[in-house]
């Protein structure tokens, strides 16, 4: 074995396919986007050199500003929701729930084989208003609460906060999943040890599981990172990124830019925008590895 | 050492698929048009030198048409020899389809030597397409396409025929109705039309009558007064006065529009695109003010921005709402009796009801002539002038007796089984003098995406008219940039 990872030669017939195909369907792509986003209009249609225009276009266009802030709220708040939900659900498996354990986990599991498509139809219906009510305003309707119905996805205020419920009850399960099964890793003794030392909950929480189910906790963040990051076919089955630009996210907007406005130059912008925030996220997370891991 | 080098390189090749997970988003857009993009841009220099030769070949051809006369078009049929190529965007057995196919069969029996290829392109991918043929200078002879904004760029390109001329050349230019070439005339803003209409649609208000009776409104409004009175009346009768599909949003610009036309003119919008008034003038706030005002009387009942345009025709249909806003198109929700339960004759229509006669007449409707042909200024030639004479002069006929439905040129026959409601849109379209376009209609699709998305949170009053009327010129001074 050593003899043949000795070998240059060998080393290369091993890399070299995997990095050509890396490099034509990856890499290629990202520089294409950089010569790109130095052009205006589209290929065909008015498409000329412009240098660095688009670049100073970015940070003066409300539309892309709206759009970053809307993408930002939504990923913080689905990835915590995802995550820290997905957490309390393993937990409580783990814990309390006693009988029919497979039962629940299948139920809880369930939405996220579910198409995003189907998801969306299914949640226009529970958030509706005209001409029936759907099952949240009936509901509140029927409890007496009717000053709260409310046309949930008609106005701009409640309209992401829908979206990102529907994307944490979508995501929630495989991350209760995940977790679950770290959890099950985590040998009883240890967690008797801590009990027989005098840990309540929140101490064995705290001290104990948090710790041994870090590098888990990570993985989940990334997953949750990388699905929210790109923020487009929820938002498009549920609100279409309405009312107004409300729910519009960066990778909604980039289409808009390039394929109705024909503008693929200041698209390519946008794209490249989303590519380092993709990168700056990545890298942020992977820093809380990083550090506690020295210890 | 060796090892740390194999290590390192690999971990980077790892590192990099990493970022390669995040970083298929980005590069969506650019892989995306790739293709279209290498062959465009070839093709783009050599369309330029060819826009410029087909400048002047264009001149020499009218030139020599003047000198020669070109030919004579009044008696019979040359029977001139033809592979006449069609893109379209309707199948051979739908809608438009069939009454192109069948015009093209019947002309094969004029003229045997005519033959005629029939191609199908999804009307999403039509633009995309019509550019890129554009780009590389091979047009189709004839092909569907969109009147308004995306036509002038071909006008200005020179690549598409000036009917107008031509159908005066072959003398049937009484064929296509006064109506239709007045519009397509303004939707191009040229005093010639480029395009053959496929279509003449009106738009106004369907209004269901029982709830008329029951509220106690007795006539249908002419004054935009009388209207805002009715609407208060039938709100105070406990009915939804209006049903609107913002969902959908150009169900909202259409109410809108009808008040910036009525109070400032049918060019108003026009101005505003050419930049000679801007679009946070008063005017047209306050338009976009009295929709809001609309709204927030509750005339829309809840949730506007969540109803679609075919829930919001179902609830005028079955009664839960007393007026929408919708073209002659929606007939034939009309004629569908399982779904229309307001029966044969319980749905009317008003046109949109007048401020100032003397800056829009009543006889002004608001009209559209749907999607519409254009032809090659490359290929076409005199087979083709006999073929679109041919075409004119029939057309009318053919979809009055196949499809009960007016298309913007003359016909001499009626329908056997004409619905009362299909007889009421040919009433409206007789008594039409003048036409106004949509709200959208001078708008590229930029300033038209900001006008379509904000008139929601316009109308969920999360927006003052003000600003929405200001988002609308950010847009334009932005797409301007």
């Amino acid at each position: 074995m050593k003899k043949v990872l000795g070998n240059k030669k060998a080393i290369a017939l091993f890399v070299i396919p995997a990095l050509i195909i890396y490099t034509i369907i990856v890499a290629l792509p990202v520089v294409w986007s950089f010569y790109y986003s130095m052009y205006s209009g589209s290929p065909g249609l008015k498409w000329k050199f412009v240098g660095l225009a688009n670049y100073g276009k970015l940070f003066r266009d409300k539309n892309f500003i709206d759009a970053l802030v809307v993408n930002l709220k939504y990923i913080g708040f689905t990835m915590l929701g995802q995550v820290g939900g997905g957490l309390l659900m393993a937990l409580m498996f783990r814990f309390w729930v006693k009988g029919g354990r497979n039962a629940v986990r299948t139920i809880v599991f369930f939405p996220t084989v579910l198409p995003t498509v189907a998801v969306g139809q299914l949640f226009q219906k529970i958030y509706e208003i005209q001409p029936n009510y759907g099952l949240l305003n009936s509901f509140l309707s029927n409890v007496g609460l009717q000053k709260w119905v409310q046309p949930w996805l008609g106005q701009a205020s409640t309209a992401l906060p829908c979206l990102i419920l529907m994307d944490i009850w979508t995501g929630i399960g495989f991350h209760s999943v995940i977790l679950y099964g770290a959890l099950l890793d985590i040998p009883e003794d240890i967690i008797e040890a801590g009990r027989i030392d005098g840990c309540g909950g929140w101490q064995l929480f705290k001290n104990i599981l948090a710790p041994l189910l870090r590098p888990m906790i990570i993985s989940s963040c990334v997953f949750s990172f990388s699905g929210t990051v790109k923020m487009f076919e929820s938002a498009l089955a549920l609100t279409n990124g309405g009312p107004g630009n409300a729910t519009r996210s960066l990778s909604m907007y980039m289409y808009s830019v390039s394929f109705t406005y024909n503008k693929v130059g200041y698209g390519s912008v946008i794209a490249i925008f989303i590519f380092l925030m993709c990168i700056a996220g990545s890298f942020v997370i992977n820093r809380f590895d990083v550090k506690e891991s020295y210890y | 050492m060796k090892k740390k080098v194999l290590a390192a390189f690999m971990s980077t090749v790892m590192l990099a698929g990493v970022l390669a997970g995040c970083g298929s988003s980005s590069s969506s857009s650019s892989s995306g048009s790739t293709g279209s993009a290498e062959t465009t841009a070839a093709a783009e220099t050599s369309a330029a030198a060819e826009t410029a030769a087909a400048e002047t070949t264009e001149a020499a051809t009218t030139e020599a048409a003047a000198d020669t006369g070109s030919g004579d078009f009044s008696g019979e049929d040359p029977q001139l020899t033809k592979d006449f190529h069609i893109l379209s965007i309707w199948a051979e057995d739908n809608d438009n389809g069939v009454l192109i196919n069948q015009i093209c069969k019947d002309y094969q029996k004029v003229n045997p030597n005519f033959t005629y290829e029939y191609e199908l392109v999804s009307s999403d991918d039509l633009r995309q397409k019509i550019s890129t043929l554009a780009a590389s200078n091979d047009l189709p002879d004839m092909f569907v396409y969109e009147s308004g904004k995306p036509i002038v760029d071909l006008i200005d390109a020179g690549q598409i025929t000036d009917i107008g001329a031509l159908l005066k050349e072959t003398g049937s230019s009484d064929y296509v109705t006064p109506a239709a070439t007045s519009l397509l005339e303004t939707l191009s803003g040229t005093d010639t039309i480029y395009d053959l209409p496929l279509g003449l649609n009106v738009e106004g208000f369907w209004y269901n009558k029982a709830l008329f009776e029951q509220a106690g409104i007795t006539k249908t409004p002419d004054t935009w007064d009388e209207f805002e009175e009715d609407l208060k009346t039938l709100k105070d009768a406990g009915i939804q006065p209006l049903s609107c599909g913002a969902a959908d949003k150009w169900g909202a610009t259409r109410l809108i529009n009808a008040y910036t036309v009525r109070t400032m003119g049918a060019d108003a919008m026009q101005k505003a695109a050419d930049g000679d008034t801007n679009y946070t003038d008063d005017g047209y706030v306050a338009a976009a003010q009295k929709i809001q005002d609309w709204a927030n009387a509750g005339y829309f009942g809840e949730g506007v921005n969540t109803v679609d345009m075919n829930t919001a025709g179902s609830m005028l249909m079955t009664g839960k709402a007393a007026i929408f806003y919708n073209g002659s198109w929606f007939t034939s929700n009309l004629n569908d009796t399982t779904a229309n339960q307001a029966g044969p004759d319980g749905i009317g229509f008003f046109n949109v009801p007048v401020v100032d006669p003397s800056i829009s007449p009543a006889d002004s409707y608001s009209m559209n002539c749907g999607n519409i042909l254009c032809l090659s200024q490359d290929k076409t030639d005199e087979a083709t002038k006999w073929f679109v004479k041919y075409f004119v002069e029939h057309i009318g006929d053919v979809a009055m007796e196949m499809q009960g439905s007016v298309k913007g040129y003359t016909y001499t026959t009626e329908a056997s089984d004409m619905s009362g409601y299909t007889q009421l849109v040919l009433d409206e379209i007789d008594k039409a003098k003048s036409a106004f376009t949509w709200y959208e209609a001078t708008m590229n699709s930029e300033v038209s995406d900001a006008a379509q998305q904000n008139v929601q949170t316009l109308l969920s009053g999360e927006m003052s008219a003000q600003d929405y009327m200001q988002s609308i010129q950010d847009a334009k001074d932005m797409s301007d940039m």
